[in-house]
């Protein structure tokens, strides 16, 4: 897939990921990339700038099996972030399936 | 790859940064290893999934000097933060040295105009001492125009130098989003 693609998508996917329930930086990338093939060491740079932004807020948490967790949670402006790229991310599939269908349907 | 050589590597890319971003950004990474220690997996796996950590260090130096520039826009930062940008890979160099070039040129004319116009009556002043048989009133009043208009270009100037400024982090800030690479077919 495109890089560029992917790139804009990796951030809606830590996004939605965060709205659900906090996540720490380890489960985050595992649940992504569980998805689809990222160098996982890219999530951080883009967990360091949203959380710079003001879309998260972190907190240490200590774990059961070892040392503690730096928790990621989305913010009220996270939240409103997040509607943003879920409305572009629809309206672009919707058009992009539409013309696949039209495509497919002419071959 | 080794942890121990994963994160020397990433420290050496990041030695630019102050030492509370570099040791925050180095945590994150120690987590990440322990995390994936406990879960089972190798080290060597643990790195070869992150990829490269000169690609990683550089493109958290790059957001880093964007975001100084973006808060404080002095001409250090700026430049700080194009290079960072152009180290990320061809591309960038590409479609941000030449915008930068552009951009620096027009400011550069603008002004050179503006303070020329500015001060041309000096100019004319000093042609009249070296010979003082040239002197027209025709050219004397001209030049009382041309610093007029000078002074309006250099006003003029100072807002459009902001402008094209701000644009120009908001076209860096975009490319970084866009354009970085770090994934696996990057």
């Amino acid at each position: 897939m495109n890089i560029q693609f992917k790139k804009g998508v990796l951030e809606l996917c830590v996004l939605v990921l965060l709205n659900k329930k906090d996540h720490y930086g380890y489960e985050l990338v595992q649940k992504i990339s569980e998805k689809f093939a990222i160098s996982e060491g890219s999530v951080y740079p883009l967990l360091r700038r949203l959380t710079k932004e003001g879309y998260f807020t972190t907190y240490l948490k200590e774990s059961i099996e070892g040392p503690s967790r730096k928790y990621y949670h989305l913010t009220p402006e996270g939240k409103v972030y997040l509607e943003k790229l879920y409305q572009e991310w629809k309206d672009f599939s919707i058009g992009v399936n539409q013309l696949i269908k039209e495509g497919v349907e002419n071959d | 790859m080794t942890r121990q050589q994963f994160l020397e590597e990433l420290r050496e890319v990041l030695s630019m940064l102050p030492n509370k971003e570099r040791e925050e950004i180095m945590a994150d990474f120690e987590e990440h290893f322990e995390n994936g220690l406990e879960a089972g997996k190798r080290e060597d796996e643990i790195c070869e999934a992150l990829g490269k950590p000169q690609q990683i260090g550089k493109e958290l130096a790059a957001s880093y000097h964007l975001e100084r520039a973006e808060t404080t826009v002095s001409p250090g930062n700026i430049f700080r933060a194009v290079w960072a940008i152009i180290g990320l890979g061809f591309f960038n160099l590409v479609i941000v040295l030449g915008p930068f070039i552009a951009v620096l040129g027009i400011i550069f004319a603008g002004w050179v105009t503006g303070l020329a116009f500015t001060v041309s009556p000096v100019l004319l002043i000093f042609n009249y001492i070296i010979s003082p048989d040239a002197f027209l009133l025709f050219e004397f009043f001209f030049s009382l125009i041309l610093s007029g208009v000078g002074i309006f270009l250099s006003i003029a100037m100072y807002f459009v130098t902001r402008f094209i400024i701000n644009g120009f982090i908001k076209y860096l800030s975009y490319n970084m989003r866009l354009v970085k690479g770090g994934f696996k077919n990057a």
